[in-house]
């Protein structure tokens, strides 16, 4: 289970404060499909960046099973992202000199995992995704949906509770856009909890689950 | 993962490999030049080691200072030294040379024709005409340079030459000298008495004495300065040096020459390391991006650290081995190079595989080094920040 309590976030350009979050409050429950949506500027990324504990809020906390994020060092952080959470990007996110099968193993590399073992796991969730017939490509040998679908390989390497996607479907068309969503909806009836910022209002209406945000704030 | 960003970065590697290795490619091949150059001397100088040379003079630090002549009555004494072979007194200064109307200035040394035989005419030997004997009062024999770069015209045997104006004939022509006999090329050599009675003088210039048991010339030594210097009232007049000093000299002598070679090859690799700096730095930079994604799917900052410092370390090691490699050939090539510029010398480069070790540590360490602080600046990246870098 996600919880955040009166979170916020200040950011300072030079002698300006920008809050980009303002006492944000959400429980969100093991196995749920949210959906963040919102204007450009609301606050729905840098709210998911808390949940990714990609980053640290400024105040407030963020319990994930329990652990308040906030009071962890960097590599707390890094454990709990390797360990729970699963990362989508809208950009993908590849690393262009390593081919498919590597960039899905990468994340069970810095979890310490066998060669051999990581490969396997690897090439099993390409095979998940649909892309057996494509391990050997570099990611620039990849249509962006393809990209996406090893993206989300990667997001699943180390088997994580959470699967976190910042516009998922920003970047795709929008067949392809529906596929990855059918993805995610398959990969929440495994029982892990999905959570999207979106600004796709089509998107948001397949989601069980939306949050709006404006100004930083959680509208009700 | 490092070796595919090695391998992408082809161009960038290969010239921050270079820079490490023209480095290492200096502090090696350097050195085993120097090594060998000191060998070489070291082997002809060993061969020498029941020599005791004595100077009237001292030796202070690098300089020799002359103080003056030695006496037929110091030979005489230094004769009566147990553990003495033989004494060969030699005498020199510079000379006149006249031939066909042309005058030169050079040297001429006069000595025991038996020990200038020993000492000169075995290991250099003659191209033409004889060695002196001992009733040659009238006869030389001169240096390679001297018969044939001299003057106008080529010296044979036979031909007359005036020293300080006396008469003498060309009786035998040295080969071209090596690096220990150098000195012979531009000499030119008579019977003591000769040349006593050419330079005017009785002044004998330089002893050379040989001892039965090379373990006693130390101490022999010792004694040589003390007859000497009592014979003349001073503290300080004579110097005699075995070729055991002689030998301790030369390997300080040389210690200060790889010091200053070791110096330069250093500066060489200063620049490698500010290379490799700038590389992993650029690296660094351009992959920003890479860094937020590796550290959002659960790299560590010592992942990443870790990652970029064996990125350096291949890059060093690489270039460490290619410099070892490129030195040892360099070396062989630069003292090939020095024997036939000097013919005669026999110069072998002496590649020590201590010195290939160290080389290819020091490779290591400085990559390494260079590689920290960008390596850091890597593995301190926000996640956040960096992922949105692009």
């Amino acid at each position: 289970m996600i919880r955040t309590e009166h979170l916020s976030k200040i950011y300072r350009m030079g002698q300006i404060e920008v809050p980009a979050l303002r006492d944000v409050s959400v429980e969100i429950e093991e196995g749920e499909f949210l959906a963040i949506v919102g204007p450009s500027g609301s606050g729905k990324s840098t709210f998911l960046n808390m949940l990714g504990c990609l980053d640290k809020p400024t105040t407030g906390a963020v319990f994930i099973d329990g652990t308040n994020t906030a009071l962890l060092n960097e590599n707390g952080l890094a454990e709990i992202r390797r360990n729970k959470i699963g990362f989508i990007f809208q950009q993908f996110n590849l690393i262009h000199t390593l081919n498919t099968l590597e960039n899905v193993s990468l994340p069970l590399f810095f979890a310490g995992v066998s060669r051999a073992e990581r490969l396997k796991r690897a090439a099993e969730l390409l095979t998940k995704v649909g892309l057996e017939k494509r391990m050997q490509h570099k990611p620039s040998e990849l249509s962006g949906g393809q990209q996406q679908r090893v993206a989300i390989a990667r997001a699943l390497s180390n088997n994580p509770e959470i699967i976190i996607g910042d516009e998922p479907t920003g970047n795709v068309d929008s067949e392809t856009g529906t596929a990855i969503m059918d993805l995610l909806t398959a990969l929440n009836r495994e029982g892990r909890t999905v959570i999207i910022v979106t600004h796709d209002t089509e998107i948001a209406a397949h989601v069980p689950r939306v949050i709006k945000m404006k100004d930083g704030k959680v509208l009700d | 993962m490092a070796y595919r960003s090695i391998r992408e970065r082809k161009a960038r590697s290969i010239l921050t490999v270079l820079g490490i290795a023209v480095g290492i490619t200096a502090i090696v091949s350097l050195m085993s030049v120097g090594y060998g150059m000191e060998e070489a001397i070291t082997d002809e100088l060993s061969g020498m080691a029941d020599i005791i040379q004595v100077m009237p003079g001292k030796i202070t630090g690098m300089s020799y200072v002359v103080t003056g002549g030695f006496t037929d009555r110091d030979v005489k004494d230094l004769q009566r030294i147990s553990g003495i072979k033989d004494v060969s007194a030699m005498t020199y200064d510079s000379v006149e040379v006249e031939y066909r109307n042309e005058k030169k200035t050079t040297f001429v040394l006069g000595g025991d024709t038996k020990d200038l035989e020993s000492i000169y005419a075995e290991p250099v030997g003659l191209k033409e005409g004889r060695w002196l004997r001992e009733n040659d009062y009238k006869g030389c024999v001169i240096g390679d340079y001297v018969a044939n770069d001299f003057f106008d015209e080529v010296i044979h045997v036979n031909d007359k030459l005036l020293l300080n104006g006396d008469k003498f004939v060309v009786i035998g022509i040295f080969e071209k000298g090596d690096m220990m006999h150098a000195d012979v090329d531009r000499n030119i050599f008579l019977t003591l008495r000769a040349a006593k009675e050419v330079l005017q003088t009785d002044e004998i210039k330089y002893v050379m004495v040989r001892v039965y048991d090379i373990d006693e010339a130390e101490e022999i030594a010792e004694e040589i300065e003390k007859v000497i210097n009592d014979n003349h009232g001073l503290e300080d007049f004579a110097t005699a040096m075995t070729m055991g000093s002689v030998l301790d000299q030369i390997g300080d002598i040389f210690n200060i020459i790889r010091g200053v070679l070791v110096g330069i090859a250093a500066i060489a690799l200063i620049v490698a390391s500010i290379g490799i700096m700038n590389t992993m730095l650029m690296s660094v930079m351009e992959r920003t991006h890479e860094i937020g994604v590796m550290k959002a799917i659960g790299a560590k900052s010592s992942d990443v650290l870790t990652l970029f410092l064996f990125e350096s370390s291949i890059v060093s090691l690489v270039g460490g081995v290619a410099g070892c490699l490129l030195g040892w050939g360099v070396a062989i090539a630069l003292s090939s190079a020095a024997s036939m510029m000097l013919p005669g010398m026999e110069l072998a480069a002496s590649v020590k595989p201590g010195v290939l070790l160290g080389g290819i540590a020091v490779a290591m360490i400085v990559g390494t080094l260079s590689g920290f602080y960008p390596a850091r600046k890597a593995s301190r990246m926000s996640p956040v920040e960096a992922v949105r870098y692009s």
